[in-house]
C-alpha cells in the first residue's frame, strides 16, 4: 500500500473511495434501464397452459357489483374506441403507453381489448416488464357484450339454465344491457349501453380505482 | 431479483411492514450511535461547535446516492419505481421553516425525538407529544389551509430533470459538493473551538 493511503485516516479513506465512486459516475451513464425486458418463459408458458392470465366476464361483472376494489380494469384500445364504450371501471392505456403509465407492480391489473389478441399482447409486454398480477379479460369485450351485456338464453333451455339467465338479466340491467329474450321474433334491439356509470354505490367504489399510496416520511 | 422488492412483489403488504420495522430498528440504532439521542448534541449544529448533523446527513445522502446510482447502473434495481415526494415548491417552504424552527427551539428533529425518547430522555417526550399535538391541530385546521397545502404543485422531480445535465454529472457534483462540505466544517469547528479557548 503506497504511503500516501496508509497515513490517511478512515475519514480520509472513505472520502477519497467517495470521490473515485462520484468520478467513475461522469462516465457511467444513466442509471435508468431502457425499454430492454427478459422474461421467465416457463413461468409465463404455465400461466398461459393453466389458464391462470385469465378472468371470465362473468366473474369481474360480479366482482364489479360487490363493489370490489382490490383491481384495476385497463383498456388498451384506442381513446376513440375507449370513448365510445368501455367497462365501467376501466382507465384508458393504450398499449404505447403501458410502459410509462401509473401501473404498479404489485397491483391486480386486469386487460381487455376488442378479442382476447390484443390484451395478450399488453399482457406480454407487463409480464416482461415485471408485473405479476396482471389478467387477461377472457375474450375481451365481445364476450362482455355477449355474455354480460346481451346474454341470450339457449333455445329448449334446462332448469339450470333458466335459473342462470334470471341471474344474467338482473348483472345485464345493472350494467345498462338487454337481455335477450330467446325468441327471435321478438329479439329486442342490441343497443350499447351510454357511458354513464350504474348507479350504485358499489361501482362508485370499484371506480375509484386510482388508490393514493404515501410513501415516505 | 430486481430491486425495490416491494414493487417487484417480493413480499406482500403485511411483510413490508416487519420490514419497515426492522429497517426502522436499524435507523433509530444509527441515529443513536451518531449521537443525535442527544438535543445537546444536535442544538450544537445550529451553534457552529459540532457540525456532526451536518456531517451524518450529507454522508447518508452521498452513500444512498452512489448506492442507488450504481445498483441501477448494474441492473440491479430499476430506478423509475422508487418513489419521489412530489415537490410543493411553496407549502414545503413554510414546512421546512417550521419543521427548522421546531428543532431549533426543542432540539430534535422528528426522527431524533423517537431516538430520544427511546433512550428515556424527558425532553425528548415533550417534543414528542408535541408533534403529534401539532399533527393533530393540523388535521383539525386542514380545511383552512387545503388549498395552500396542494398549490405550486411541480411533481416529482430530479436534479437531472431540472438541470438537464447528464445524471453521471449530477452525482459527481453531489460528492464534490458533500466532500467540500465536510471540510467546510471540519473547518467551521475548529475555528470555534479556537474562538472558545481564546474567550
Amino acid at each position: 500500500m503506497p504511503d500516501i493511503v496508509r497515513n490517511l485516516s478512515l475519514n480520509g479513506r472513505l472520502a477519497a473511495i467517495a470521490f473515485v465512486l462520484g468520478f467513475v459516475a461522469l462516465f457511467a451513464g444513466s442509471p435508468y434501464t431502457g425499454a430492454g425486458a427478459t422474461v421467465n418463459t416457463k413461468e409465463l408458458s404455465i400461466a398461459m397452459a393453466t389458464g391462470a392470465d385469465q378472468v371470465g366476464v362473468t366473474t369481474l361483472a360480479d366482482w364489479i357489483i360487490q363493489g370490489k376494489a382490490d383491481f384495476r380494469v385497463v383498456d388498451v384500445r384506442p381513446e376513440a374506441a375507449y370513448a365510445e364504450y368501455h367497462l365501467p371501471p376501466a382507465e384508458n392505456i393504450p398499449v404505447a403507453g403501458l410502459a410509462q403509465s401509473s401501473l404498479q407492480r404489485n397491483e391486480k391489473v386486469i386487460l381487455y381489448a376488442e378479442d382476447g389478441a390484443r390484451a395478450a399482447q399488453a399482457w406480454m409486454l407487463l409480464r416482461a416488464k415485471g408485473y405479476k398480477g396482471v389478467y387477461i379479460l377472457r375474450g375481451g369485450l365481445e364476450a362482455w357484450k355477449d355474455s354480460v351485456l346481451f346474454p341470450r338464453i339457449p333455445e329448449n333451455p334446462t332448469p339450470a339454465q333458466v335459473v342462470e339467465f334470471a341471474r344474467a338479466r338482473e348483472v345485464s340491467k345493472f350494467f345498462g344491457g338487454t337481455p335477450q329474450a330467446g325468441d327471435a321474433a321478438e329479439a329486442q334491439a342490441v343497443v350499447m349501453p351510454k357511458l354513464a356509470m350504474p348507479s350504485s354505490p358499489a361501482t362508485g367504489a370499484a371506480g375509484v380505482t386510482k388508490k393514493k399510496k404515501k410513501e415516505g416520511c | 431479483m430486481m430491486a425495490p422488492f416491494f414493487k417487484y412483489g417480493l413480499f406482500g403488504e403485511s411483510l413490508s411492514l416487519v420490514v419497515a420495522f426492522l429497517v426502522g430498528i436499524g435507523f433509530g440504532f444509527f441515529l443513536e450511535r451518531a449521537g443525535f439521542g442527544s438535543s445537546r448534541k444536535l442544538a450544537a449544529q445550529f451553534y457552529f461547535t459540532d457540525m456532526t448533523v451536518f456531517k451524518v446527513m450529507f454522508t447518508a445522502i452521498v452513500t444512498a446516492m452512489l448506492g442507488v446510482y450504481y445498483l441501477s447502473v448494474f441492473g440491479l434495481m430499476d430506478l423509475s419505481l422508487v418513489y419521489l415526494t412530489p415537490t410543493y415548491l411553496a407549502p414545503q417552504i413554510v414546512g421546512g421553516l417550521i419543521l427548522g424552527a421546531g428543532f431549533v427551539v426543542g432540539g430534535y428533529c422528528p426522527g431524533t425525538a423517537c431516538v430520544g425518547v427511546a433512550t428515556g430522555r424527558i425532553d425528548a417526550l415533550v417534543l414528542f407529544v408535541g408533534i403529534f399535538a401539532g399533527i393533530f391541530g393540523f388535521g383539525e385546521l386542514y380545511p383552512l389551509v387545503s388549498g395552500f397545502y396542494a398549490s405550486t404543485d411541480m411533481g416529482q422531480l430530479t436534479l437531472p430533470q431540472v438541470t438537464g445535465l447528464p445524471y453521471g454529472l449530477l452525482v459527481f457534483a453531489v460528492v464534490l459538493m458533500a466532500l467540500g462540505g465536510f471540510a467546510g466544517a471540519e473547518w467551521v469547528e475548529k475555528r470555534m473551538a479556537a474562538r472558545k479557548a481564546g474567550v
